[in-house]
C-alpha cells in the first residue's frame, strides 16, 4: 500500500499513544501482538509505507507482549514448557512462511487460510 | 506433560510461525485456538502463553528490521508508550473474566479477522501490483 499524506494530527505523539493503546488493550484481553490494529493504523491514518509500519508495529509489540506476559504470568495463566517449545517451533517456522512468501499466491493463500480460521472461531463460539 | 504433547506444541510453534511469517499475522491467532482446541488449555492459559512466544518472535523480526533501517523509532517509542497501558487494562480485564465468556470473545474476534482477510483480497491484489521493496 502507497503511503499517503498524513494530515499532522495522525502524526502527532496523542495519535499515536491512542493507536498503541488500543492494541495493547487488544493485546492484553485476547493474548495477540496487537499488530492487526497497528499496522492498518499506521498505513491508513499515521501515513507510513506497509514495510515501515509492519517493522515499528513489531517493535512496540515487545514491551505490550511483555506487560501482558507478566500480568498473565503472576495469575499463574502462562505454561513456560509450552511456551519454550512454541517458541522454537515458531522462530523456525517464520523462515519458512517468509521464504515461502515470494513463490506462492498470497490472493489465494488468505482466501483458504481464511475459510479455516471462520471453521476455528466458529468452534471457539459453540465449544 | 507427554511426548506427544511436546510434538503437538512443536507443530503448533511451527504452523503459527509459518503464518506469520507468510501472511503476516501474528502468531497469536493461530497459537490460542490450537491450544484450546488441540491440546485442551484453559483460553487463560493458552492466551498467556501466546503473549510469551510473542516476545522473542517479536525480538527477532525487530532486530532484523532495525538494522535494515525501518524502524520508525519515534513512532514504535509512542506506540509503546500507550500500548504499555493499554496492555496492563486489557489482561486485567481478562484474567477477570470467566473461562468461557473469554473463549467466546476470543472466538468473534476471530470471525472478524477471518472475514477481513477473506473479503479484503480486492484490496491485497492491488498492493501486489506495486513493486516490492527488496530486502537488504
Amino acid at each position: 500500500m502507497t503511503a499517503v499524506p498524513a494530515p499532522t494530527f495522525w502524526r502527532s505523539p496523542a495519535a499515536l499513544v491512542a493507536i498503541g493503546a488500543g492494541a495493547g488493550l487488544l493485546s492484553g484481553l485476547l493474548g495477540v501482538g496487537g499488530g492487526l490494529l497497528m499496522v492498518p493504523g499506521l498505513v491508513l491514518l499515521v501515513g507510513l509505507a506497509q514495510h515501515r509500519a509492519h517493522a515499528t508495529s513489531l517493535a512496540a509489540i515487545i514491551p505490550i507482549a511483555v506487560v501482558g506476559a507478566l500480568v498473565f504470568g503472576r495469575a499463574d495463566s502462562v505454561d513456560g514448557l509450552a511456551a519454550a517449545v512454541l517458541a522454537v517451533g515458531s522462530l523456525l517456522g517464520v523462515q519458512v512462511g517468509a521464504r515461502a512468501m515470494g513463490r506462492l499466491s498470497g490472493e489465494r493463500l488468505a482466501l483458504v487460510f481464511g475459510g479455516f480460521v471462520i471453521v476455528v472461531a466458529l468452534a471457539m463460539l459453540l465449544l | 506433560m507427554t511426548a506427544l504433547d511436546l510434538l503437538a506444541l512443536g507443530a503448533i510453534g511451527l504452523g503459527a510461525g509459518f503464518a506469520a511469517g507468510l501472511l503476516g499475522v501474528g502468531g497469536g491467532i493461530v497459537m490460542v485456538p490450537a491450544l484450546v482446541l488441540v491440546l485442551g488449555f484453559d483460553q487463560h492459559v493458552a492466551q498467556g502463553t501466546s503473549l510469551v512466544v510473542i516476545i522473542p518472535a517479536a525480538l527477532a523480526g525487530s532486530v532484523t528490521h532495525y538494522r535494515n533501517g525501518r524502524v520508525s523509532v519515534r513512532d514504535a517509542a509512542l506506540l509503546a508508550a500507550g500500548g504499555i497501558g493499554g496492555a496492563l487494562v486489557g489482561s486485567i480485564s481478562a484474567l477477570s473474566v470467566d473461562d468461557t465468556v473469554l473463549r467466546r470473545l476470543f472466538g468473534a474476534f476471530l470471525l472478524v479477522v477471518a472475514a477481513q482477510m477473506v473479503l479484503g483480497r480486492g484490496r491485497r491484489r492491488s498492493e501486489a501490483s506495486n513493486p516490492p521493496i527488496v530486502e537488504a
